[in-house]
């Protein structure tokens, strides 16, 4: 039993992060009917502007030693008591870490909006009016070329970031059995959950939002109606890239930062799609319910059968309902 | 038959003929050449680019020491991208460009390597090298011009579990990635531990990069091994795993193979997250190049670097995966120049006689005494472990062959 609660726990917290990756794919669905398939490439792009940021400016001749690694003397006295890789020695190390963990979460929201920014305004704005088959094929060709532009920028290899929070251990017993949790994670829940509600809950009551809703019903009307849809379509496209770069520094944190970040696109793609394409709450449903499949299959039978388990089960759901668990059904009038 | 001037002159010019073809067909080049494909681009692109300039080393000192049987010898390396069909074309490049004049060549994966076999035969085949330690090319009966530069993963696994019995341990789990290089020698590994009286409390199966951690960690912390081997990484994922145990305060040894076992890589992650790799430990084929008192290859090498690549990190300091490519390319020179000192013809059915033939070699330093060619490998090694405060992995065993 206390196994099932470590790897139920261990599921929905991976849930969680997917869930917050999903939310800019549903973003950019419900305001522009686009389904990007580049966005994991999106995430790829934030994690490593987070490494820009949090390693490779603070390493800098140039940079200031505080914003590496920020030790007044208090911190050093207390570290000299501390045993290695002690619970207080964790926070103590986070603190110490906290001007690049906050530059590299800076840079990374920024750099992302601006690339969210420049996709739409230079690859899907002039298509607007188009058919919205050509610019999911767009998606598809800038998965290409942002990958190869990141292998022209960074290097190939696995890289390491400073955890977003303190990666104090946690440890209890339940049932006999000991469970452990990572102090980050659940930071990086905590962050995801708080971002997911806040998008929805603007989709829901802002004006903003508003705007969103009916560009995603109808354009020509929203067009009618006032409703900028240019700028809307921009307003998905930054919120896609900016939540992208919170889960690409997160993602970074606990995987490391590396070009298979890219593909994790591609496993929230098929989350999406088993949640409904534009429903938030589908999505969420259907990311906690991946994350803890995944879970279950890599605690019961292992990696390999962790990376196909949980896709049988949302193609399972695609077939039962082709427009996802709570997606909304579309009828075609001819 | 009665023998007239006529036939006399018929038969002589026939046998001359017959015995000029030969050298008419293979005629002794002006040069040999040794093709390679490195991973100059793409996922591998800092082992390529640290392993090129030792083509350009082994060059020059392998001419200066008068070549092979004074004719000299040419590196041509191309970049494969670290996609096999890429280096399958390079070789296939190579050989109609070259000719007869390519007499080995160096592939960059297990991928290439499985291949390109079965086109290594007649005129395609040559002598070849490569990055790779797959157990399953060590086979001269399936594989007879491939061999390994050391001992096989699944030999790896043996020298660390050997490790583990005399160092008192009970149980192990294995840790790997679900690639091939990852399972290579866990079946294999699984036997051994149970020979040993070792048990495997923990077989985890991670992506090759961008892994779970957290879920990996977990089944680490409940199968309470004792020491856990990480197989098929190289930049990737073994870092974070032993950070993360070590977060927890987990106390198990963790031990790697040669692709984990990178000086630079351990500084690295050192420098960017503190001090975890503290204790971790390994086994490696070779010495490592700061340890070169006894070795006078690599005080050539060492001289050789400081003139060749002033003001680059090759300078001081050349890496495991260098060091494997030069091992590979000695090798290779080694049976050229037994084949062509001995008076035969440097075909590929010659070369690889020449390698089985390998035994008692002095390396000149690569391991700890003289080596056996046995089954195209070399089965040796010793554990090493990595000190933080020093940046060095020294040895914690003997030299095994196993």
């Amino acid at each position: 039993m206390g196994e099932f609660i470590q790897f139920t726990l261990n599921g929905l917290m991976a849930g969680t992060i997917y869930a917050l990756i999903a939310v800019g794919i549903v973003s950019v669905f419900k305001a522009t009917k686009v389904v990007n398939f580049a966005h994991g490439y999106i995430i790829m792009f934030g994690a490593y502007f987070y490494f820009t940021f949090s390693v490779i400016v603070p390493g800098a001749e140039w940079a200031p030693d505080w914003l590496q690694s920020w030790e007044p003397a208090w911190m050093v006295a207390m570290k000299a008591d501390l045993p290695m890789f002690s619970p207080m020695g964790a926070v103590l190390d986070w603190l110490s870490n906290l001007p690049r963990i906050l530059l590299g979460l800076t840079g990374a929201v920024i750099c992302n909006a601006l690339l969210g920014l420049l996709i739409e305004r230079t690859l899907m704005r002039p298509l607007i009016g188009q058919s919205t088959f050509a610019m999911i094929m767009i998606t598809v060709g800038l998965i290409s070329v942002m990958s190869g532009t990141k292998g022209l920028i960074w290097t190939a290899d696995a890289e390491f970031v400073p955890h977003i929070a303190p990666n104090t251990p946690i440890r209890l017993n339940l049932f006999d059995t000991p469970i452990f949790l990572f102090g980050a994670d659940l930071v990086n829940v905590a962050v995801a959950l708080l971002l997911f509600g806040a998008i929805v809950a603007m989709v829901r009551y802002t004006k903003s939002g508003v705007a969103i809703r009916a560009t995603a019903e109808d354009q020509s009307t929203a067009y009618s109606m006032g409703i900028s849809v240019p700028r809307v379509f921009s307003r998905a496209w930054v919120l896609a890239a900016t939540t992208g770069a919170i889960a690409g520094a997160i993602l970074a944190t606990r995987n490391g930062v590396s070009p298979s970040l890219g593909l994790f696109g591609f496993s929230v793609l098929a989350i999406v799609l088993m949640g409904g394409l534009d429903s938030y709450v589908g999505v969420f449903i259907a990311a906690l319910t991946v994350g803890f499949l995944e879970a279950m299959a890599q605690w019961q039978f292992g990696g390999e059968f962790a990376e196909v388990v949980p896709y049988i089960a949302v193609l399972i759901v695609i077939l039962i309902r082709p427009h996802g668990l709570f997606g909304q059904k579309e009828v075609e009038r001819i | 038959m009665k023998q007239t001037r006529r036939t006399f002159i018929a038969t002589g010019a026939a046998a001359t003929a017959a015995l000029g073809m030969p050298t008419i067909l293979r005629a002794q080049p002006s040069e040999y050449v040794i093709g390679a494909s490195l991973p100059l681009t793409g996922p591998f692109a800092t082992a390529g680019q640290l392993v090129a300039p030792a083509f350009t080393l082994a060059e020059k000192l392998i001419n200066d020491e008068g070549g092979i049987g004074g004719t000299p010898i040419r590196f041509v390396t191309e970049d494969s991208g670290y996609i096999p069909q890429n280096a399958l074309a390079n070789y296939q490049r190579a050989l109609a460009t070259e000719g007869d004049a390519l007499v080995a060549y160096f592939g960059d994966s297990t991928g290439f390597m499985k291949l390109v076999a079965p086109e290594l035969t007649g005129d395609q085949a040559r002598l070849m090298g490569s990055t790779s330690f797959a157990s399953e090319l060590a086979n001269p009966a399936t594989n007879p011009y491939q061999y390994l530069a050391g001992p096989s993963y699944q030999d790896q696994f043996d020298i660390l579990l050997q490790n583990i019995k005399d160092a008192g341990g009970s149980n192990v789990a294995f840790i790997f990635s679900n690639t091939e290089f990852g399972r290579d020698p866990i079946e294999h590994g699984k036997m051994r531990a149970e020979e040993l009286g070792i048990e495997v409390v923990l077989e985890e199966s991670t992506k090759p990069q961008g892994a779970d951690i957290p879920t990996h960690v977990t089944k680490l912390a409940q199968s309470g091994a004792e020491y856990a081997i990480l197989q098929g990484y190289v930049t990737g994922v073994w870092p974070q795993l032993i950070g993360g145990a070590r977060q927890f305060g987990l106390p198990t040894q963790f031990m790697g193979t040669f692709w984990g076992m990178e000086k630079l890589i351990a500084d690295r992650v050192t420098a960017e997250a503190g001090p975890f790799l503290d204790g971790y430990q390994g086994v490696m084929p070779y010495r490592y190049f700061y340890d070169r008192e006894d070795a006078p290859r690599y005080q050539l090498f060492a001289e050789a670097a400081k003139e060749m690549f002033a003001g680059t990190p090759l300078e001081n300091y050349m890496s495991t995966w260098t060091l494997q490519t030069m091992c590979a390319l000695e090798i290779a020179i080694k049976a050229l120049r037994d084949t062509v000192e001995g008076g035969n013809e440097p075909t590929p059915d010659n070369l690889a006689a020449a390698l089985s033939e390998i035994t008692d070699w002095d390396t000149g330093g690569f391991f700890g005494g003289p080596v056996t060619m046995a089954d195209n490998k070399i089965g040796t090694g010793r554990v090493y472990q990595y000190s933080t405060e020093s940046g060095l992995f020294t040895p914690t065993s003997d030299w095994f062959t196993v």
